[in-house]
């Protein structure tokens, strides 16, 4: 079998970069109000104080920058357990990593410890994810089959969604409850520069730790044993996957709310692309999950302004039917 | 009075008919219907009169003043508070102890409160219920059914709304000369502001959490117009109280915003909304202006408050 496009790593990297400038430099564009982006530039350079500047850099950019790191975490996350448990199915979304940062980051948020120190924020994404997955990690056991992962981790994700909106019906500000659907759905709209600088150390931080994970991860897909015999450290590996998903993915979630599918879909469009290697597919997956997040956030810019519709509700349409395709495909080879 | 009126239908002096007729005579009208009986009977036929007119008296406006109010919403309970005399309310709803909404919290303790619930206001026999437009129908409509009269006041969104509920509460409530005399106060102090506007009306702007704003036919707008501002949400064509994009926002370029917080203290996305660094940037450095939700989250006289503070932000 020959794969369907023959690629070198360099080309792959340098298109999907190419489709991504693009699209970021699209989504730049795109607001509910049209304005001279030429102008906006010019005078963000220039350091005059205009209104177009301003939307620029303080609206539009953060918006932008924070699709394109959250999109990224997502879909580099996804394809890093997707090697280390060799399984289809995994990735933040469905092993509870991303309802659990959410959690964390609402306890945060409505109880007042954010507002007096703001990398509490994260900090409470970071714990929530990592407590999430590693729970998951332990009711499914080790080597456990496809659909044992997925069930345990539906069972944290219904935990820790149902502990969101108990603790959102007790917060003490009246708007909390309406927030539920943000929390579970994700929105990366009315953001500020300032929620970008809280969640980037985390995150790249995060995107660091797992930079030299993929040789090990090439290794894995021949077998423990063969990955031990081979010289690499398994209980090491996954701690340090686990914990750089944690950082990762709770520094962005704590941001943006749980934003689903992206984690999942992303490297299994990209692995034939890479020859199913894993090493090759994190940066790809990187790629692609900050693609797919601008162009799903550009998409629901579109709408007609004062439709405040979720990006993770778009992601959530394109994502669910996928998965149910995966289930579908990887029962076929099961039985 | 069965007596005295066949008294005076069987003989009457022609000296009254004048009067009868029209009212050029000198003769007042009890006086002619006493003119046929006897002398002595006359003095006590005036006596009597006076004594049943002195008994009557009392029964009527004891009848137009009701005694056992009950209110269900927060802007009713503002209202029978300013208006009624302490003996006058029965009850009161929870809202109206909450001090960020309820200009009359302090004086509203002294009163038992109520749920809005059926039972509770069946229990408190009022012989009066004031509830909102927008109080529970159901309930309204259970009550009613079991024979309870309801009064409901619309929610006004401007000064005249504002003094056609003070009058109508006060009618309602048998204290006219309480109501005129607020409606005047709050008149005062409003034309007083009046008298005083800026050569340039400045820019503002009413930003709430989730981005929410004033436009036309809300309090909002009635009271910055009345301060001196123009609002930008009113100009924009914003009716009611709807969100504004944050975009639509800055190029509009207010130079001042103002809000209400509802829940100070308190922590979410929304509220969140309010400290992003472009509002700061757009209106030159100047902080967003805190104003207390209490002074038009009812249309009420305390309206002159929000009005006089609004008026004493304007820039020099």
């Amino acid at each position: 079998m020959r794969p369907p496009l023959l690629l070198t790593q360099k080309q792959l990297t340098g298109g999907l970069s190419l489709i991504l400038a693009v699209l970021f430099l699209l989504s730049l564009f795109i607001g509910s109000n049209p304005i001279s982006l030429f102008q906006a530039v010019r005078d963000a350079l220039l350091d005059t104080p205009s209104v177009v500047a301003m939307i620029l850099t303080e609206i539009r950019l953060p918006r932008s920058l924070i699709a394109l790191v959250t999109g990224a975490t997502l879909g580099l996350c996804g394809a890093a357990m997707q090697g280390l448990l060799r399984n289809p199915l995994a990735s933040p979304g469905l092993i509870g990593s991303a309802s659990g940062a959410a959690l964390g980051a609402v306890c945060m948020l409505y109880f007042g410890l954010s507002s007096t120190l703001p990398m509490a924020l994260p900090a409470g994404g970071i714990i929530g994810a990592l407590a999430a997955t590693l729970l998951v990690y332990l009711l499914a056991g080790r080597d456990a089959g496809t659909l044992t992962l997925i069930l345990a981790g539906v069972a944290i994700n219904a935990m820790a969604l149902a502990l969101i909106a108990l603790l959102l019906n007790l917060a003490p500000s009246p708007y909390a409850v309406r927030e539920i659907v943000l929390w579970m759905m994700g929105s990366i709209a009315n953001h500020s520069m300032a929620d970008f600088q809280i969640m980037l150390p985390g995150i790249l931080l995060g995107w660091f730790l797992l930079m030299g994970t993929g040789r090990s991860l090439d290794a894995l897909t021949l077998g423990e044993e063969t990955a031990t015999t081979m010289g690499f450290s398994l209980p090491l590996l996954r701690w340090r996957i686990f914990i750089a998903i944690a950082l990762a993915v709770g520094s962005a979630i704590s941001i943006t709310g749980s934003i689903g599918f992206i984690g999942l879909v992303v490297p299994h469009l990209l692995r034939p692309l890479v020859n199913h290697q894993p090493s090759k597919l994190l940066l790809a997956s990187a790629i692609g999950g900050a693609i797919l997040l601008l162009a799903a956030d550009i998409c629901v810019r579109l709408f007609p302004a004062g439709t405040d519709i979720k990006v993770g509700v778009l992601t959530s349409l394109v994502g669910a039917p996928f998965f149910l395709y995966l289930i579908i495909k990887s029962r076929r080879y099961q039985l | 009075m069965i007596a005295f009126e066949r008294g005076t239908s069987t003989s009457f002096p022609r000296s009254c008919m004048g009067a009868r007729r029209g009212f050029g005579s000198g003769a007042s009208a009890p006086q002619c219907w006493a003119a046929g009986l006897k002398p002595h009977f006359r003095k006590f036929m005036r006596r009597l009169l006076f004594t049943l007119l002195l008994l009557l008296y009392p029964l009527c406006s004891q009848s137009a003043q009701p005694t056992r109010v009950a209110s269900i919403s927060l802007c009713t309970d503002q209202l029978l508070l300013l208006l009624a005399g302490p003996s006058q309310i029965v009850s009161i709803s929870y809202l109206a102890l909450e001090p960020n909404s309820s200009f009359m919290a302090q004086q509203a303790a002294q009163y038992p409160i109520n749920h809005a619930k059926a039972e509770e206001l069946l229990t408190l026999k009022p012989d009066l219920i004031l509830a909102s437009e927008y109080s529970d129908r159901t309930l309204i409509s259970l009550v009613q059914k079991l024979g309870l009269p309801v009064e409901r006041f619309p929610l006004p969104s401007s000064i005249q709304g504002i003094q056609e509920n003070i009058s109508r509460m006060a009618q309602l409530l048998g204290q006219e000369g309480r109501g005129r005399q607020l409606i005047q106060q709050m008149n005062q102090r409003l034309e007083q502001v009046a008298r005083q506007q800026p050569a340039v009306r400045p820019k503002a702007l009413f930003y709430q959490p989730n981005g929410y704003t004033s436009g036309e036919k809300t309090l909002q707008n009635t009271a910055l117009q009345l301060a001196g501002w123009r609002n930008l949400a009113a100009e924009l064509g914003i009716q009611g109280y709807r969100a504004i994009d944050i975009e639509a926002l800055l190029l509009a370029e207010p130079e001042q915003l103002f809000t209400s917080p509802y829940a100070p203290g308190s922590q979410s996305r929304a509220q969140q909304q309010l400290l992003h660094p472009a509002l700061k940037r757009v209106t030159a450095g100047r902080e967003m202006i805190e104003i207390d939700y209490k002074y038009w989250i009812c249309g009420g006289p305390m309206i002159a408050d929000a009005v006089e503070q609004l008026h004493q932000s304007l820039p020099p």
